[in-house]
């Protein structure tokens, strides 16, 4: 079996609200054997306060990296947000020179250097490139044949097209193959690869329901049966926020809200309660009897 | 939030107005050096998932207040804050604009003018505090061992708190100006 | 003649150039400075030295102070070197005992702020002219006779028009075409713009005189494979491409296709269409001789059986190399639309009903696919609103940065032309600026917004989005002049691509050894001055194969081109390069380095004594062997080792006269 151990980035988000994330990934990391390494000491990613202070920023995102470094570990996250930044910040740090020797500057304050030694990845890409879509197949016991999903892959996941590393950007198939491994029906739906509106749901509320909302419409006609998420912040505009949209529109919608990692972990055989989906706040009932 | 950016934009714009120098500030910021490459196309702004439901932001006008100079209209204006850093303008411009990193740019500067909104603040401080974006309540760090996870990162805010002095952030945050307007 | 150990007389010359050069260099103190270096029997300066008073003065000083040698201390050697080579010449002393030191661009132009350094500088410049032209020798001047054929490679609207004006100039040209049939691009065109002229009714005569033209002989489907020889004297190999017909036999009945079962994509017909395994592209192809895809092709031999005693059919015909000596070559082998599947936010091959604007030509076109019926890909049905974007591909730094030209034009007329067909369509056309430059162009831009009511929106497109069910299109882009984005319905769009120098490009640069500009377009010798030129002697280029253009504009470089090319051959005769390189055979140990560093295979080993030999014609004189040289027996005349360390020398430190 391929062996992968990584340092774990949990971020803020994940801890604070949405832990049936971290529970599943932590499952269905351990039955697959791919290792997640703690960082004990890491901080926030810095994409929060990133419109406050870029350079604020850039070394709250260059502690963490200089800390998988220590650790001698590429660093993965069930994060977009977290993912997307670690990941620029890598490779600016690692391209630009200028950039590097400011940034180190002020990490000698508290005795840390970026040397550029690591990777980092989102789990997504963990599973469907090093471990393998293929050899994830093999762990799927209870294919969920009957179900049809549909994907939220969010903004940090698909752009900027620089940094993510996809060929095709505009409609990238990286979810779908992980999906369709689990046995699950893929359904495209009108404006797929939009963005939920997390990042400025306290600036004006209306226009991040109205952004979930209209792709929870989107989604509703083509009959998805529920919506797979890879970022705990669109989890929450999905999920906890789906009863408000609903509200505010005058629409029904009720389609349940799954983390990649929990539709895997329903694949590979794990019960509802241990991947904690009866923790969302849209029952998921109707997906779970789809499945048996 | 209204649509207070367009207020002064009501009357004709004169050479007073106009602040040459704050286009090439812009550009001296990192993600904002292709301002001036700009030919004001709307690829940013045709794509734009929030500019489809407000018209109280427009990518590409703001990209046009900063090439002009008018500096006070574009650092004061509301909708500079309905950006999602989504990055679709970014990934559509065909003159290889980061439009989302010169948004973030033209927002750095409004905060060291002490223009920060609310959400901020609380984010920043908690960082400044906890080393995470949000303190996690008591009884969430409960639920933890019960759910088996591990313990919290025992994150060295001192260090943390000494690196984000060193940029200027705990000022940012309260917002207090730290450069001239 | 002055011979090489006369004692030189050498006039100075040092030109103002009005105040480019004496606004900053102190000209009369270069000018008097000169006169104390050996072999300067005068110096002066002047304003305007390559004026007709100013060549005038030093045409008379050479005759009434019998110099045999003139240095001229002016503008760069590219200006005008040429031009006192001649007076010189007209003078009765050879043209290569002149040595120019440019003091402009080297000196006044770039040291604008310090005239004492630059002045200083001029001196030293001058000074280094002067002990060159003490070491200069005569150069003989050779002519070659010359061919009087052209090879044109590209049979579209510019091959066709320097094809036929060479003929009519009297010189024998072979026309290569890659392609079956001889009409290019613009046979692909259904109606052209400003005019709306049938393509093919301009086309077609113009085709058929090519056809008849006594001087004129094509082969196509051909193609150019390797190249030797020089100016004058080009021996150029072209690959003759089997049709597995022999064109001599084929009669253009067409038999052989009404019975043939297979049915291919018509490239012709941008795969729209479909045509016979054995067909013509088109019908009126010239030449009229048909060809079978053999890689479609199944044996059943019904084509054979047809075509009976006529025997045009041959299943085994082999490829022929043919070799052409012509005495220039004009390159028009055109260019590639874009192509924008890359671009995926537009949906091209994922959406059906989005097509491009060459797609959009030949549905128009009434010898197309569709017989000129409008209908969209989804569903065969005629579309009610149909949107343009342009600038797919071009105007773009992460594709083509440049325009091409041409697309605001085209999208226009298929505006105009749809709604000529249906006078209800909705038509939209997205853009950023409208480039609408040519004679009648912007005459027809208006009419197309005011008459035909064509809706021009201002915001160039940034993804299309389509209905699943419908197939209809939602077109996402801000109207900048509202300041709002709009997401309109369409049942087709067009993609107004670009054009990109054609895929055979790259083949043709290597074969010939010409250049390519920073926008991957064939390179012309001079932007503003020598647009048709290369800067390969003998060969021309026209057309797109240059850049983006329309048809007014490819004519008239293809009438350039020829015109060049007559002004070059006309003679029968063509001066060659005098400074180029020769051997000093005491010296040459026959190692072949300078056989392996030549550009132009100019050098080769003598079997029988050892020694490199020049082929005088062929060298350009660049000089790579007599750097390579290990030993110094290759010496490039005018820049031989002699003459240069004598500059570098006399830069150091000066020799003056006692």
């Amino acid at each position: 079996m391929v062996e992968l151990r990584y340092a774990f980035f949990l971020g803020c988000t994940i801890p604070y609200r949405v832990t049936s994330y971290e529970v599943s990934a932590r499952k269905v990391a351990a039955k697959l054997g791919i290792e997640l390494v703690e960082m004990n000491d890491f901080n926030c990613c810095g994409l929060p306060i990133d419109p406050v202070s870029h350079e604020a920023m850039l070394v709250l995102a260059a502690r963490n990296l200089c800390l998988a470094e220590q650790q001698n570990l590429n660093i993965t996250t069930l994060c977009t947000g977290c993912a997307i930044t670690l990941r620029k910040v890598n490779r600016m740090l690692k391209e630009n020179k200028e950039l590097r020797e400011i940034i180190n500057r002020r990490l000698k304050e508290v005795g840390m250097e970026f040397k550029g030694t690591i990777e980092v990845k989102h789990f997504a890409h963990v599973l469907a490139e090093d471990y393998g879509t293929e050899n994830i197949k093999q762990h799927v016991k209870k294919p969920l044949a009957q179900l049809q999903v549909s994907e939220h892959a969010g903004c940090h996941f698909l752009r900027p097209m620089e940094y993510t590393g996809f060929d095709h950007p505009e409609d990238p198939t990286l979810l779908k193959g992980l999906i369709e491994a689990t046995g699950a029906k893929y359904l495209d739906y009108m404006d797929k690869t939009n963005c939920c509106g997390f990042t400025v749901i306290a600036i004006d509320d209306k226009i991040s329901l109205s952004l979930t909302g209209s792709k929870l419409g989107n989604m509703q006609d083509v009959g998805a049966e529920a919506v797979v998420t890879v970022c705990p912040s669109c989890f929450l505009m999905f999920d906890v926020q789906q009863p408000r949209i609903e509200r505010a529109f005058g629409k029904t919608f009720s389609i349940p809200v799954v983390h990649y990692t929990q539709l895997l972990g329903l694949a590979m055989g794990m019960s509802a309660h241990e991947l904690e989906l009866d923790t969302h706040r849209v029952a998921a009932t109707s997906l779970l009897s789809k499945i048996g | 939030m209204g649509a207070e950016q367009s207020a002064e934009l009501k009357e004709t714009i004169r050479s007073s107005h106009l602040d040459r120098n704050f286009p090439k500030e812009v550009m001296k910021h990192h993600g904002g050096e292709k301002l001036f490459l700009c030919y004001q196309c709307g690829s940013c702004a045709g794509g734009c998932p929030v500019g489809r439901l407000t018209t109280d932001y427009n990518p590409r006008q703001i990209v046009r207040l900063a090439s002009l100079g008018l500096k006070d209209n574009v650092l004061k204006s509301n909708s500079l804050w309905f950006c999602t850093a989504c990055f679709t303008c970014t990934d559509r411009c065909p003159q290889g604009l980061e439009v989302a990193s010169i948004i973030r740019v033209i927002r750095n500067m409004a905060a060291e003018q002490g223009i920060v909104p609310q959400v901020f603040k609380e984010l920043g401080s908690s960082i400044l505090e906890t080393g995470l974006a949000y303190k996690i309540p008591e009884l969430r760090l409960k639920k933890r061992e019960e759910q088996k996870l591990p313990p919290m990162p025992t994150t060295d805010t001192k260090a943390v708190d000494k690196l984000l002095e060193a940029t200027g952030f705990p000022k940012l945050i309260k917002g207090q100006p730290v450069k001239e307007a | 003649m002055p011979e090489k150990h006369e004692k030189p007389r050498i006039g100075v010359y040092v030109c103002h150039c009005g105040l480019n050069i004496a606004g900053v260099v102190d000209v009369k103190k270069v000018a008097q400075d000169a006169k104390s270096l050996p072999g300067v029997v005068m110096s002066k300066d002047y304003r305007y030295l390559c004026s007709v008073p100013g060549q005038e003065l030093i045409k008379k000083d050479i005759k009434e102070h019998k110099l045999n040698r003139v240095v001229v201390a002016a503008c760069t050697p590219n200006m005008h070197e040429a031009t006192f080579r001649k007076v010189l010449e007209e003078s009765g002393v050879n043209p290569y005992l002149l040595e120019i030191a440019n003091i402009r661009e080297h000196c006044s132009w770039v040291h604008r702020n310090e005239p004492q350094k630059a002045t200083k500088k001029s001196t030293e410049l001058t000074t280094m002219a002067v002990a060159k032209a003490r070491n200069m020798e005569p150069l003989t001047i050779k002519e070659v006779d010359a061919l009087k054929s052209a090879l044109v490679i590209g049979g579209g609207i510019t091959g066709i028009n320097a094809a036929i004006d060479l003929a009519e100039m009297g010189f024998q040209v072979y026309l290569v075409e890659r392609n079956e049939s001889i009409g290019g691009r613009m046979s692909q065109l259904d109606k052209t713009f400003p005019t709306l002229d049938c393509s093919t009714c301009v086309l077609g005569p113009k085709m058929v005189e090519v056809y008849r033209h006594p001087n004129i002989k094509i082969l196509s489907y051909s193609e150019v494979v390797g190249l030797d020889g020089y100016v004058g004297n080009f021996k150029v190999k072209v690959l003759r491409k089997p049709r597995y017909v022999i064109e001599e036999n084929c009669t253009g009945c067409g038999e052989c296709s009404n019975v043939c079962p297979i049915e291919i994509p018509n490239y012709w017909n941008m795969n729209m269409g479909v045509r016979k395994c054995i067909s013509i592209p088109f019908e009126h192809a010239v030449p009229l001789v048909y060809r079978i895809d053999m890689d479609n092709c199944i044996n059943c031999y019904k084509c054979v059986e047809t075509c009976g005693a006529r025997n045009a059919i041959l299943f085994d015909q082999k490829p022929e190399t043919v070799e052409l000596n012509v005495g220039a070559i004009v390159v028009a082998i055109g260019f590639d639309p874009y192509d924008p599947a890359k671009d995926e936010q537009y949906g091209y091959e994922v959406y059906p009903n989005v097509i491009t604007g060459l797609e959009m030509e030949r549905l128009l076109s009434a010898a197309g696919p569709t017989g000129g019926v409008i209908n969209r890909p989804s569903d065969l049905t005629e579309p009610k609103r149909v949107a343009f974007i342009q600038c797919v591909g071009s105007r773009n730094l992460k594709r083509n940065p440049y325009c091409s030209r041409v697309c605001c034009m085209y999208s226009i007329k298929h505006g105009r032309q749809l709604k000529e067909k249906h006078p209800e369509m909705e038509v939209a056309i997205y853009y950023m600026d409208i480039r609408a430059f040519g004679k009648g162009y912007e005459e027809f831009y208006e009419k197309a917004a005011r008459e035909y009511r064509i809706q021009f929106i201002r915001g160039r497109v940034s993804e299309i989005t389509e209905d699943p069910k419908t197939h209809n299109l939602i077109v996402h882009a801000e109207d900048t002049f509202l300041g709002r984005p709009v997401e309109l319905e369409y049942d087709m769009v067009v993609l107004a691509i670009g054009l990109e120098p054609h895929s055979t490009t790259d083949k043709i640069q290597e074969i010939l050894k010409i250049s390519r500009s920073p926008d991957k377009f064939l390179q012309e010798a001079h932007p503003k001055l020598r647009p048709v030129d290369t800067l390969a002697a003998g060969i021309y280029i026209a057309g797109t194969c240059q850049g983006p253009k329309d048809i007014p504009d490819s004519v008239a470089q293809a009438k350039a081109a020829a015109s060049s090319v007559a002004m070059l051959l006309h003679k029968g005769k063509i001066r060659i390069e005098s400074i180029i390189a020769s051997v000093i055979e005491a010296l040459c140990t026959g190692c072949g380095k300078c056989v392996d560093v030549c550009p132009f295979q100019a050098i080769s080993i003598d079997e029988t004594k050892n020694i490199a030999t020049i082929l005088e014609a062929k060298c350009n004189g660049c000089g790579s062997c007599a750097a390579t040289c290990p030993v110094g027996a290759m010496q490039l005349r005018h820049f031989k080792d002699e003459q240069i360390l004598a500059m570098i020398e006399n830069a150091l430190s000066p020799i003056r006269k006692e």
